[in-house]
């Protein structure tokens, strides 16, 4: 983690650029409360993110003259774009711990249609499949190499 | 082995340095189980977990990287329990092709032991077979689901074999062990206890026998006496405190990298280059399986998410040697099933199909719960420069010195993955894949550890004798993937189970000739 908290609302702005919306009622991932999951997680790459944080706010001022926060949607995703290219690693390493508390924070998991629980000790019901598919290779000869 | 021996009334020490499992601390309890599998205290590598019980292995000279678990019950605790046999003519692969040795024990030698094992560890399967002699399994099969099923249809259409996997996995009641209730998460530890790891299976039978298991003791050499008999082990216990341990008899059973790092730490004026190693084969001919993994995409839900990860079903079309491929010996093709929510979107990531930003969730949703995977399990050749040795530097934390691996993949090895990445993405889409995607040699597929202290008549070519006893040391005996003489195509666990249960056998009908 790096010394000092990365700067909100922009950290939670970059998450909703990354994992945006999925349905009027699942807002993205940063309106979603990702960031008290990421930034713990990112060891030394906050150092990177912090950096890369920084840029996109000062391009976003720069460009637009406004904060990263307040602008519209296309605008996020141009900036991110051109950020990230002139910081090598800065998306990327946010990545694999965004997407781990996403696909498993209760409410995404329930819009994929599974219900918000650990797989024990309710488990779940598998069909045992119809194991007359087998009859073809039932009737097979030679497979058992002669010794 | 401890089991098997408790009848004799021997009083039976066994040196375990991980400790006892609690089910209720396994992953699948918790909300987080999937990404526990990939980083933390249950994920595959000892270098990565952070476990005390681990000790290092310096793999960065081998594409192929260890993964294994220390505690009671060892490897078993993470394993997929899927249970095949080997073939018969895995034991003849010189006389057959030309390659390699023939073991000095045959199917027959090993088939009732094979069925004892399938007793105690509960194997589940269906009779039948063609791929194999005429066996019996004490359980009904693990449930083919939606995805084996489609699967199993696809091979049906270019006319291939495949059959339900053999599994460790109670798919009933069993001796005190619950029914599979298709958790899913067989690899981080099976919470419901149906999955045979052997601290469900053997080791409770075994303490009430009689036998002692010190568990957190980490052994560091095993002692011989003035006439070259092995007298006992010292290791250190959870408290850093050392012991000698005296013994008549000693028994090996550390797996194919465990076990040749404890002979060559075993270093003494009678036995100056490591213990039972006057051949100087100790470590070497180190074989894994070259793995190959092929992912295939579908249209429709698999349901892929339920049932266990590693045991739906087997295809062994390409098991035995046809040299018209450019290789000899062959592999085993074994269906896995689909991934959860959090290793979709990782999965997506690493192989370039989920974009961040808008078209995401589109990118996702064409992934969640339609993939399936196909693992191709080739059988490697015994080479003398592929082995284990003792790092210089490297050592865990009681000081002991740590293993190193030297590997290297084989042009018979190089051409059956790129054979079986190609017949594993036919096979996909003639289940009805509409993309595939391989990936070969898997790299953390270093789980299968054989070769290393081979078994033989010949004292000059091999490490331990057909019973498992050292050429060496008369009262040493080796149990485990180290005495592997050639590695088959199929997972090790049920082969030198049997071949300890064998061992077993042996020591009890001959225990007054026993050192002669």
């Amino acid at each position: 983690m790096s010394e000092n908290p990365l700067p909100e609302p922009i950290f939670s702005s970059l998450l909703d650029v990354l994992i945006p919306a999925r349905s009027p009622s699942l807002p993205g991932a940063g309106s979603l409360g990702l960031a008290a999951y990421v930034e713990p997680r990112l060891g030394e790459g906050g150092s990177g993110v912090a950096s890369g944080l920084g840029a996109l706010d000062a391009r976003a001022n720069e460009s637009h003259g406004a904060d990263f926060p307040a602008l519209a949607e296309q605008a996020q995703v141009e900036l991110v774009k051109q950020v990230g290219a002139e910081h090598p690693g800065f998306v990327e390493s946010l990545l694999f711990h965004l997407y781990t508390g996403y696909y498993e924070h209760p409410r995404v998991v329930e819009a994929l249609g599974l219900e918000s629980r650990p797989p024990f000790p309710k488990g779940y019901p598998l069909e045992a499949g119809d194991l007359g598919l087998l009859d073809s290779v039932r009737a097979r000869s030679g497979l058992c190499r002669e010794v | 082995m401890a089991w098997s021996l408790a009848e004799t009334r021997m009083r039976i020490v066994c040196l375990e340095q991980g400790g006892w499992m609690n089910p209720a601390d396994y992953p699948s309890t918790r909300t987080g189980w999937e990404q526990e599998r990939f980083q933390g205290a249950f994920s595959l590598s000892p270098n990565g977990r952070g476990r005390r019980e681990d000790y290092p292995i310096n793999d960065s000279d081998s594409p192929i990287k260890i993964s294994n678990f220390n505690a009671v019950g060892g490897s078993t605790i993470l394993y997929a329990a899927h249970f095949p046999r080997l073939h018969p003519s895995d034991f003849r692969v010189k006389s057959l092709d030309g390659v390699a040795d023939d073991w000095p024990i045959d199917y027959a030698t090993l088939e009732p032991f094979y069925d004892l094992n399938a007793r105690m560890m509960g194997v589940a399967g269906l009779a039948g077979d063609p791929a194999y002699p005429p066996k019996e399994l004490p359980l009904p099969p693990v449930p083919l689901g939606k995805l084996g099923e489609t699967l199993g249809r696809g091979f049906n259409h270019l006319g291939w074999h495949w059959w339900p996997s053999d599994s460790a996995i109670a798919t009933e009641e069993y001796q005190g062990r619950a029914a599979c209730i298709n958790l899913g998460p067989c690899l981080t530890g099976c919470a419901q206890g149906a999955k045979g790891s052997t601290d469900v299976t053997y080791w409770p039978v075994a303490v009430r026998e009689g036998v002692e298991l010190r568990t957190h003791c980490r052994v560091r050499e095993i002692t011989v006496d003035d006439k070259g008999m092995a007298s006992g082990a010292i290791y250190v216990d959870a408290e850093g405190n050392e012991h000698h341990q005296r013994a008549e008899m000693v028994i090996v059973a550390c797996n194919g990298v465990g076990t040749p790092r404890l002979l060559l730490n075993s270093r003494s004026k009678l036995f100056p280059d490591g213990l039972a190693n006057s051949s100087g084969l100790v470590g070497r001919n180190l074989m894994f399986h070259p793995y190959a993994m092929v992912t295939g995409l579908f249209d429709e839900p698999l349901e892929g998410y339920k049932g266990p990860t590693g045991c739906s079903i087997i295809s062994q079309e390409f098991y035995e040697t046809d040299r018209d491929r450019g290789f000899v010996r062959g592999y085993s093709a074994e269906m896995i099933r689909g991934m959860g929510p959090v290793s979709t979107a990782l999965w997506g990531m690493s192989s370039s199909q989920l974009p961040w930003g808008q078209g995401h969730h589109a990118a996702y949703d064409a992934l969640w719960d339609r993939t399936a995977g196909m693992v191709l399990i080739c059988e490697d050749l015994p080479e003398p420069e592929n082995r284990v040795t003792l790092d210089p530097d490297l050592v865990d934390s009681d000081g002991i010195p740590a293993p190193k691996i030297e590997y290297r993949l084989s042009e018979n090895s190089l051409k059956m993955l790129d054979h079986a990445v190609a017949r594993g993405s036919e096979a996909l889409e003639a289940a009805g894949a509409r993309q595939t995607w391989p990936e070969a040699p898997l790299p953390p597929a270093g789980w299968h550890l054989m070769g290393t202290a081979r078994m033989g008549t010949d004292p000059g070519k091999s490490v331990v004798n057909s019973v498992g006893r050292a050429h060496d040391v008369k009262n040493l005996f080796v149990v485990d993937g180290s005495v592997f003489v050639t590695s088959g195509g199929v997972n090790p666990t049920n082969t030198l189970q049997a071949i300890s249960l064998y061992v077993a056998d042996h020591i009890k009908r001959n225990l007054e000739t026993l050192f002669d």
